[in-house]
C-alpha cells in the first residue's frame, strides 16, 4: 500500500504540463525529421545503381552473351550456384534484385515486388536477350512462387516476369518511430538518476524516513511509479507515430510494449544504480554519457549498418541496439521469430536491470538517509 | 504521568566529534518542552535520533516506554516531526502534500481526507488546498510544513526551528497553534534560535550545549540558577537621551538591553556590586525621566548567555 502511495506520488510530482508537453514534442519531431530527411536511405534495395541478378541458364545462351547484354543496361548478372529455390529466397529477402530462369522456351523473370525501377531496368534486358538469342515464342506456366504474375508488356509470351513479394522492410518513418521512441525511454535515465537526489534536496527524505515505511517500500514505490509514468509517456509518443505518421508498429502491440516496458525498467534501474554508485553532481554527467554513446552506437541517429567497423562493433553492446533489433523483429519477422527477438531483448534488460537493482539497494542499506 | 519520551546516555559521534554527547533526558505527557542551544549544538542531531532518520551511536531512546530500535514502526507512527529545512513537494498541491504523508502513517478513506483538511485548516491554509507551494510565501511553507507532520495526530511532535525566516504574522500563528496542539492532547519538543518563543510557550527547557544538557527546568528554575547577578528594571517616559555605553561602562554592569516598546531599560549586574545610585544618576545626568525602579528575575537571555558563554544567535 505504501508501495502503491509513493508511487502516485512519483507521477503527481511530474504533473508539470509544460515539461510534459516538451518532452512529447521532442521525440515527435525528431521522428519527423528523420524520418522524412533520410527516408532516401531506406528505398528497400541495395544502393541505386546497384542492379544484381541472378540467373540460371538451362538454353544455348552463353554466359558472354548475357554478360555482354547486361553491361549495356548497367545490369550485374550472375549465375546462381544454388537451385532456383534458393535463388529465390535470396531475391526475397533483398539481396538481389531478381532472378532469371533462362529456358529454350523463354525467360521468366522473378523480380523483387519493392524493387520497381530496378525491374524495369532488367525488363529491357529481358526483352533484348530474348529476341537476340532467338529463343521460342512459347513460354510454360511456371509456379507462382507467392507473388503476382504480370506479364511484361510488349514480351508477352516471350518474357514471363513475375514479381515476388519482398519481406517486408521498415521505411524510414517505421525504423525511426522505433528508435526515436527508445531513445526517449533511454533518456529518461537523467531523470531517474535524480530521483533520490531530489528527495535529499528537498528535504522530504527525511520526512519520508521518519515515516512508518522501509527504505525498501521507497525505492520500490519510486521505481514503479516512474515505470508506470514513463510507460504512458511511450505510449503516447507510439500512438502519434503510429496514427499521425502512420508508422508501422506491426499487429502485436502486447509484445512490442512488453519490450517498450523492459528497456524502460532497464534505463530506470541504470539511472539510479548510477546514482547510488556515484555520489553528487558527477552522476549526472556520468549517465548523460552513457545515454549519448548507447544513442549514437544503437541507432537512434542514424541506421547501423553491420560491416564491422568500429560503429557497428561497438552497437552491440548498447541496449538500444537490441531492444531495437527486437522490436524490428516482432514488427516485421514470422511468429517464430517474434517471440524469439523479444524474449532475447526482454531477459537481457530485465536480467541487467536486476543487477543494478541490488546493487543499489546493497548500497542504500549501508547509508545513512536514502 | 507517563514518559512519551526517554533519552537515556544518547550518544551520536561523527569520527571523533561527539555531535550528542551521553545526553539523558525524560519528557513527560502534555509538555511543550524547549531545546535551547547555540548553532551546532547538537539539537537536529539529537532530534534526528529520535525519528530515526539516523542511527544512534551509542544509549537508547524509549518512545511512549518502547525502544526505538526494537519498535521503529511503533516508534515512527507516534512521532510527528517538523523538519528545520522545509520539506513539502513543490509540485503538488498543499492539499496532496498533507494527503500523502498522512496516508503513509496508515490513514486512508474518509478519515485521510477528514484529517488532512483538518491539518491545513489548523495553519490556516484552509483556502489553499489546490494551490502549489511553489507559490507560497516563507511563512505559508512552514505552515504547510507543520501541517504534513501533525494530520496523523502523533503523541509526540518535534518541531526543528519551525519559525525560521518568516514574517511576524505567521509566527504567532505557529506559536498559537504550538499551544492548541499541545491543548489537544499532544506532547511537544519546540527548537528556536528565539529566546522570546522559548520563553512564551515552553513548560520546560533543556539548555543543550557542545552535545550535552547544561541545565535542565522550568523557566523559573533556570532564572534562579543564576544567583550571583541582579537585574534591574527601569521604567523611562521616554527613550531619548538614551547612553547604552554609557551605563556598560559602569563598575558591575554586564549588559543593557532597551525595550523601546516597554519603555524599559534592563541592567545586569554582579549581585555583590552596589551601582543602583551610579546607574540612576547618569540616566538623571542624560535628562531621562524615571517612572519606575523594579527588581527583575534574570531573562533566560542572560541564563543562557552565563551558562554557555556565548549568544543564542550568531547574529
Ligand atoms: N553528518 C554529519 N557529519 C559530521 N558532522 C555532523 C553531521 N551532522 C551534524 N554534524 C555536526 O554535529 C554538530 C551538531 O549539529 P546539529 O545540526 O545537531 O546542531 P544544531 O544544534 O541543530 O544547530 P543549528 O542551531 O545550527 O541547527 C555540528 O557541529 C555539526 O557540524
Ligand atoms: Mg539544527
Amino acid at each position: 500500500m505504501n508501495i502503491w502511495r509513493i508511487a502516485v506520488k512519483e507521477m503527481l510530482v511530474s504533473r508539470d504540463v509544460k515539461m510534459l508537453l516538451f518532452m512529447l514534442a521532442t521525440p515527435v519531431l525528431l521522428m519527423l525529421i528523420l524520418g522524412t530527411v533520410l527516408s532516401n536511405a531506406f528505398s528497400g534495395s541495395q544502393a541505386a545503381g546497384d542492379i544484381r541478378v541472378l540467373y540460371i541458364s538451362e538454353s544455348g545462351v552463353t554466359a558472354d552473351e548475357l554478360a555482354a547484354q547486361a553491361e549495356a543496361k548497367g545490369v550485374i548478372l550472375e549465375q546462381a550456384s544454388s537451385g532456383m529455390e534458393e535463388s529465390l529466397r535470396e531475391v526475397q529477402d533483398g539481396s538481389y534484385t531478381g532472378f532469371m530462369m533462362i529456358k529454350e522456351a523463354g525467360i521468366h523473370y522473378y523480380g523483387n515486388s519493392r524493387s520497381k525501377l530496378e525491374n524495369g531496368i532488367v525488363n529491357g534486358l529481358l526483352t533484348g536477350i530474348a529476341e537476340r538469342s532467338k529463343l521460342e515464342a512459347t513460354l510454360t506456366e511456371l509456379p507462382n512462387e507467392g507473388g503476382a504474375a504480370a506479364a511484361a508488356g510488349g514480351n508477352a509470351g516471350l518474357v514471363k516476369e513475375t514479381l515476388l513479394e519482398g519481406s517486408p522492410r521498415p521505411g524510414a518513418m517505421d525504423y525511426f518511430a522505433i528508435a526515436v521512441t527508445t531513445m526517449s525511454i533511454f533518456y529518461y535515465a537523467a531523470t531517474a538518476g535524480q530521483l533520490i537526489d531530489n528527495e535529499r534536496v528537498r528535504n522530504t527524505a527525511a520526512r519520508l524516513l521518519a515515516a512508518p515505511v522501509s527504505k525498501y517500500e521507497i525505492f520500490t514505490g519510486k521505481v514503479i511509479g516512474n515505470v508506470v509514468l514513463n510507460t504512458l509517456f511511450v505510449a503516447v509518443v507510439v500512438f502519434i507515430s503510429k496514427y499521425m505518421y502512420d508508422a508501422n508498429w506491426g499487429s502485436n502491440m502486447g509484445l512490442v510494449f512488453l519490450v517498450l516496458i523492459s528497456l524502460i525498467v532497464f534505463t530506470i534501474s541504470m539511472g539510479l544504480a548510477i546514482s547510488y554508485l556515484i555520489k553528487g553532481k558527477a552522476a549526472g554527467a556520468v549517465i548523460m554519457i552513457i545515454i549519448q554513446l548507447a544513442c549514437l552506437f544503437g541507432g537512434s541517429y542514424f541506421q547501423v549498418v553491420d560491416n564491422g567497423d568500429f560503429i557497428s562493433v561497438m552497437s552491440r553492446y548498447s541496449p538500444l541496439t537490441w531492444s531495437n533489433e527486437a522490436l524490428v523483429g516482432i514488427i516485421y519477422g514470422n511468429d517464430s521469430g517474434e517471440l524469439f527477438a523479444a524474449s532475447e531483448a526482454i531477459l537481457l534488460n530485465i536480467g541487467i536491470s536486476a543487477a543494478l537493482l541490488a546493487a543499489s539497494i546493497f548500497i542504500m542499506r549501508r547509508r545513512e538517509g536514502l | 504521568m507517563n514518559n512519551v519520551l526517554q533519552l537515556k546516555q544518547l550518544t551520536k559521534t561523527y569520527g571523533d566529534f561527539a555531535a550528542v554527547d551521553q545526553l539523558s533526558l525524560s519528557i513527560k505527557e502534555g509538555e511543550i518542552f524547549g531545546f535551547l542551544g547555540a548553532n551546532g549544538a547538537g539539537k537536529s542531531t539529537t532530534i534526528h535520533m529520535i525519528a530515526s532518520l539516523i542511527p544512534i551511536t551509542k544509549g537508547e531512546i524509549e518512545v511512549l516506554g518502547k525502544n526505538i530500535v526494537k519498535n521503529r514502526r511503533f516508534a515512527k507512527s507516534n512521532i510527528g516531526i517538523v523538519p528545520q529545512e522545509i520539506a513539502i513537494y513543490e509540485d503538488m498541491t498543499a492539499y496532496e502534500n498533507v494527503r500523502f504523508f498522512a496516508g503513509l502513517y496508515g490513514l486512508r478513506g474518509a478519515l485521510l481526507k477528514s484529517r488532512t483538511e483538518e491539518a491545513l485548516a489548523f495553519v490556516g491554509l484552509d483556502d489553499k488546498h489546490r494551490s502549489f507551494p511553489r507559490d507560497f510565501s516563507g511563512g505559508m511553507k512552514r505552515r504547510l510544513n507543520i501541517a504534513c507532520a501533525i494530520a496523523h495526530r502523533p503523541k509526540l511532535i518535534i518541531m526543528d526551528e519551525p519559525t525560521v525566516g518568516i514574517d511576524p504574522q505567521s509566527r504567532n500563528y505557529i506559536l498559537e497553534s504550538v499551544k492548541k496542539l499541545n491543548a489537544m492532547g499532544s506532547t511537544v519538543i519546540y527548537t528556536s534560535h528565539y529566546m522570546e518563543e522559548v520563553e512564551e510557550i515552553c513548560t520546560r527547557i533543556a539548555i543543550i550545549d557542545h552535545g550535552k544538557i547544561i541545565a535542565e527546568g522550568t523557566q523559573a528554575q533556570l532564572k534562579s540558577i543564576i544567583t550571583d547577578q541582579k537585574t534591574i528594571g527601569i521604567e523611562v517616559r521616554t527613550m531619548e537621551g538614551l547612553n547604552l555605553e554609557k551605563l556598560s561602562g559602569i563598575a558591575g554592569v554586564r549588559s543593557v538591553e532597551a525595550n523601546e516598546e516597554r519603555r524599559e531599560i534592563r541592567v545586569s549586574s554582579d549581585a555583590e556590586v552596589n551601582n543602583l545610585n551610579r546607574i540612576l544618576k547618569e540616566l538623571l545626568a542624560d535628562g531621562m525621566e524615571i517612572r519606575a525602579v523594579e527588581e527583575r528575575q534574570p531573562s533566560l537571555e542572560t541564563v543562557f548567555l552565563t551558562l554557555t558563554g556565548r549568544s543564542l544567535r550568531d547574529n
